[in-house]
């Protein structure tokens, strides 16, 4: 075989490869430190075990690795391949981004325990971490600026993915310093005065920050098929006129109850539809359906339980209690894992798909996530109306923490399999390469 | 021709388990207890320990050039004799010399026990599972020095077990053919130097730790008392060995001894703080139990020897060098110290890990680039970033950061939602102006306790600082988890200040909207004295119960003493039940007597009810939590 045709393939499956275990890593840590530390809520004798390195230290370790780390490195598989940065010269660089990446989170992890945090949910970057991590994330964005011009050059793009290159570099170039930005303790979002949480305006936003990534995924790993150029139009014009009605909405501080609130939010329903008919006009390996059902299905639960539980009344009710927990968790280890599995094993391809298809994993893990999530939000709805039922815990709201454990544990075992599994992925790959013909890729 | 016995290998596993057991629960914990009574100490102690080191030192070395005994199974069976007789010794009333004798006697069986053992291991465990049948041995050996009975058992016990065992092993059918060596091929062989240094280290920090331990009573009394520590370290102990093995036997040795140091290592680290020891005592046995697999295979296993007396010379070597001086100097540091100093551990680090490491840096030099410089490169950004000095802030901000150091965020919220119930609850609402001044604002998104952003309206530092300290105590039921080592420095007074801090400038109103309040005309319909008892001894018998342990514990501290149940009864009796509701609720301003406001409204009339009308002799069955 061709000597830079090797180096290209393993460059590329290294790169891979090491996005994926790494994510994979992630999640098992994520998930073993949920259990670690759900039990000490039934059994608080076992607080002392733990230290100074308590409770509300390792909450911060838990939430962010979960978020920057399992739901983010399956993006840079994803960005390697759909910037070429997997290929030639450049692939032997994605493997250090991705272990940069994964230091990051460990000086963060540290320092989390250490009691470094800015005070602000989700981006307690503090510190040392919050300069490291913005440099993983421009070291991402100078190798993939590297491979945009490179496969430039070469002419590898046709014009339509060259201008969608070129509009995903520029949106990736500001994150490290949007995170830094977001970091300091000096800014807050609006706030929903009557509740403290988030208003309508913010949350129709953050949601079009995901219908966009959703929209402009595929197009980085998969074939679009007849009729996309409708579907991607119509939801194009809905994308910009939800835009245009959050701009309308403003940032001030303003009341869920307001009636343009949480009628505007209600415009993000449409999502439902229009996600399931924009997926289906790109082709995805066949590996993909069984992922692709369960993120459509977690999508839509996502939304229309996000659009009620901010109703007037409802939000009331729920605000501040284990409802809103369920409803956390039903967005990260519901739709953004089984989204994030979906594009990987995309990503994988046929062949290797294998290592997150397991049926029993699949089932151990979604069904895990949809008993904790209706668990936790029937604790939410009792504790809405009695807070002791929270504060001073009895046998009910011990009952339901047990099964919430036992559903952690399920999700815990899924992911170590796909872990374990993962860790064979370098091997077969090397056997692969092995019996390639010279001029044919590994797909 | 090995017999069938041999190729089981039960005879490796009993022996090594039989020396491990005599080593650790007779030589190194029995015998120093026994001197003890006899009233050893001091310089003395130092001399008769001497001693023992320099006859484990000498006959270490010794063993395999002496052609005295030159049969194997011969040799372990006089090196077992005297490590046997050296134990029933101990029981006579010992003198300084005499002690001296019996410990260069313990340390010699010892030294010809343990090099003679290692270097033919391969005759009594076969060669295939051999590593395994170490780890076997080792586990067995650790779990059963620490089985309670065994563990607590008087010196003078443990030294007979000892010498039992001793003479059980001698009379094992130990054969007399030498074995023909077969050539160990698993794995990637260490050097001589690196594990002997390794080794050296990692015993430093072992014997380190475990003096210090032994001779630290809240360090012992965290670590090695009573049974479910016994078994807990007992069962990590023998978890750890049979990993160690599995870990050398796949070729992993320099795994096993960086996973060794990491354990040790970070228990040493932990050992300094004292809330930390429960999870010190987690990883000190796991540290100990994958060195102490390796100590015994590498010699037997690993090096490269071209004769039983080459493997003997090398076995020599690491059990004077690494073994006893490494021991000694390890107990010096304790001695001496009284901790392991930080950067004793850092340079230990640097010994065991430094083959991995570089083998790592070599398979991974582009990662290793790009993470270092990305490293220093927010290392001079952070330095170029202007920091202010903890000692400009107040104790009030400095408070409000260990606050968000602490993660309280995530189990408190501190927003009172205007309009709600929990402005009866928690108190006035802030305005959003207020909110927004507050660099970040620490809303939060969960109550798994209380809202506090008008914490300070609703309790006294003393009962914040009480709640700190032993939460479940103070509150019945909480799952928080005691931050009483905030308080070993100034940061628990921080907290305390910003917690009290925390209040708006609609205190008066509150108060009138408290003395309005009255349980709803339903709940004091259903209201329940029997129901008001059981609440009492849960939230309320803790301070106001004569016996009650947050009355004892914060006996000079009270603003005002919490009046005992026949004087609250008294007082009760005299008011209505409403007042008395009031009081159960919202607690009483002025005074460290804190409210009950997530209590519903016939939780808080029963209560009323139990004290208002509650016959006397229900006073004689409550009871403090």
């Amino acid at each position: 075989m061709d000597e830079s045709v090797r180096t290209a393939e393993a460059g590329r499956s290294a790169g891979v490869t090491a996005a994926v275990q790494h994510a994979l890593g992630w999640l098992v840590f994520g998930n073993a430190l949920g259990v670690m530390i759900a039990i000490p809520l039934l059994l608080p004798r076992l607080n002392p075990w733990l230290g100074e390195w308590t409770y509300g230290r390792w909450m911060m370790v838990h939430m962010n690795t979960a978020l920057f780390g399992w739901c983010s490195l399956p993006m840079l598989a994803l960005l390697f391949k759909a910037y070429g940065a997997d290929r030639g010269s450049l692939a032997p660089w994605c493997r250090p981004v991705v272990w940069l990446w994964s230091a990051a989170l460990v000086v963060g992890s540290y320092s989390w325990l250490q009691g470094h945090s800015s005070g602000k949910l989700f981006l307690d970057w503090s510190g040392y971490a919050r300069f490291f991590f913005p440099l993983a994330l421009l070291a991402l964005w100078i190798l993939l600026a590297i491979a945009f011009v490179r496969n430039r050059k070469r002419g590898a793009g046709e014009r339509i993915k060259f201008l969608a290159r070129l509009t995903g570099l520029l949106s990736l170039l500001p994150v490290p310093i949007a995170i830094f930005a977001a970091s300091s303790p000096n800014s807050y979002p609006a706030i929903d005065p009557a509740t403290g949480g988030p208003t309508g305006a913010s949350q129709l936003e953050s949601t079009l920050g995901v219908v966009l990534i959703l929209l402009a995924v595929p197009f980085g790993v998969a074939r679009p098929l007849k009729g996309v150029r409708r579907t991607a139009s119509i939801c194009c014009a809905v994308f910009f006129a939800e835009c245009a009605l959050t701009a309308l909405l403003g940032s001030g501080d303003v009341s869920h109850r307001i009636p343009a609130q949480y009628l505007s939010l209600a415009s993000v329903l449409v999502w439902v539809p229009l996600v399931r008919a924009y997926y289906a006009r790109f082709e995805w390996t066949p590996a993909t359906r069984r992922w692709r059902t369960a993120f459509l299905a977690w999508w839509a639960g996502l939304v229309i339980t996000g659009w009620i539980m901010f109703l007037p009344g409802v939000l009331d009710r729920v605000k501040f209690t284990d409802a809103l927990v369920g409803h956390s968790l039903l967005a990260v280890a519901g739709f953004l894992s089984a989204y994030v599995i979906f594009i990987l094993v995309q990503v994988l391809g046929e062949e290797d798909a294998w290592i997150l298809n397991r049926t029993w994993s699949f089932y151990a893990w979604n069904l895990g996530v949809l008993a904790y999530v209706v668990v936790i939000m029937v604790a939410g709805w009792v504790e809405g109306a009695d807070p002791a039922f929270t504060i001073v815990p009895g046998t009910a709201r011990n009952v339901l923490y047990v099964i919430r454990l036992l559903t952690g544990i399920s999700m815990l075992a899924g992911s170590v399999e796909w872990l374990l599994a993962s860790l064979a992925l370098k091997t077969k790959r090397s056997v692969s390469r092995e019996l390639e013909l010279p001029g044919v890729k590994v797909a | 021709m090995r017999d069938r016995a041999s190729a089981s290998g039960w005879r490796g596993v009993a022996l090594i388990a039989v020396v491990y057991v005599y080593f650790l629960i007779f030589a190194q914990f029995a015998f120093l207890t026994r001197l003890a009574e006899l009233g050893v100490d001091g310089n003395a102690l130092k001399m008769v320990m001497a001693a023992m080191a320099a006859g484990g030192i000498l006959f270490s070395l010794l063993t395999p050039r002496l052609r005295v005994v030159p049969e194997p199974a011969r040799r372990l069976r006089v090196g077992l004799a005297i490590c046997a007789v050296a134990a029933l010794l101990t029981l006579l009333p010992l003198g300084i010399a005499a002690g001296a004798c019996v410990a260069f006697l313990i340390g010699a069986g010892l030294g010809i026990t343990t090099v003679t053992l290692v270097t033919h291991l391969r005759q009594w465990t076969g060669d295939r599972r051999g590593i395994v049948y170490v780890g076997l041995g080792t586990g067995i050996a650790y779990l059963i020095c620490n089985v309670p009975p065994v563990f607590t058992a008087a010196p003078e016990e443990q030294a007979i077990l000892a010498a039992t065992l001793c003479l059980i092993a001698m009379l094992l059918p130990l054969g007399s053919e030498p074995h023909a060596p077969e050539e160990y091929t698993a794995g990637t062989r260490m050097s001589f130097p690196i594990a002997l240094v390794s080794f050296a280290a990692l015993i430093w920090l072992d014997s380190a730790a475990f003096f210090i331990i032994q001779h630290t009573p809240a360090l012992k009394s965290g670590t090695w008392l009573g049974s479910v520590h016994l078994w807990t370290n007992g069962a990590l102990h023998f978890l750890a060995a049979l990993a160690s093995a599995a870990l050398v036997q796949s070729g992993r040795a320099r795994v096993a001894l960086a996973l060794a140091f990491a354990a040790l290592g970070f228990a040493c680290v932990l050992l300094q703080h004292p809330a930390l020891i429960l999870s010190a005592s987690l990883f000190y046995p796991v540290g100990v139990s994958f060195y102490s697999v390796a100590l015994v295979a590498y010699p037997s296993f690993l090096t490269r020897a071209d004769s039983p007396e080459d493997r003997g010379r090398q076995a020599g070597w690491i059990y004077a060098i690494a073994g006893w001086m490494g021991s000694a100097l390890g107990i010096g540091m304790g001695q001496n110290l009284g901790h392991v100093p930080l950067g004793f551990v850092v340079v230990a680090g640097c010994v065991v890990l430094a083959p991995v490491i570089v083998t790592i840096v070599r398979g991974s030099a582009r990662e290793t680039a790009v993470i270092a410089g990305a490293g220093a490169v927010a290392f001079v950004l952070y330095a170029l970033m202007p920091q202010q000095a903890s000692e400009t802030l107040s104790p009030v901000e400095r408070g409000r950061q260990i606050y968000i150091s602490e993660g309280c965020i995530s189990c408190h919220s501190q927003y009172v939602r205007p309009n709600s119930p929990d402005v009866a609850m928690w108190g006035p609402t802030e305005s959003m102006e207020e909110l927004h001044a507050q660099k970040p604002p620490l809303i939060g998104n969960r109550r798994q306790g209380p809202d506090l952003s008008q914490v300070g309206l609703r309790r006294s530092a003393l009962w914040l600082k009480a709640h700190l300290m032993n939460p479940a105590e103070v509150s019945y039921g909480s799952p928080m988890p005691s931050y009483a080592f905030l308080f070993a420095d100034g940061r628990g007074n921080d907290l305390v200040a910003y917690l009290s801090s925390l209040h708006g400038p609609g205190e008066q109103l509150q108060r009138e909207r408290e003395e309005a309040w009255s349980p709803t005309s339903a709940a004091l319909a259903s209201a329940n004295a029997d129901e008001g008892r059981r609440l009492y001894q849960r939230h309320c018998a803790t301070c106001h119960d004569a016996q009650g342990a947050t009355r004892l514990r914060w006996l000079g501290y009270w603003r005002i003493v919490p009046q005992t149940l026949p004087e609250l009864r008294g007082y009760a009796a005299q008011q209505t039940l409403g007042r008395i509701a009031v009081i159960s609720r919202f607690g009483v301003f002025g005074t460290d007597m804190p409210g009950h406001e997530y209590l519903n409204d016939q939780q808080i009339a029963s209560v009323a009810l139990f004290l208002k009308l509650a016959p006397m002799q229900d006073v004689s069955q409550t009871s403090t939590h």
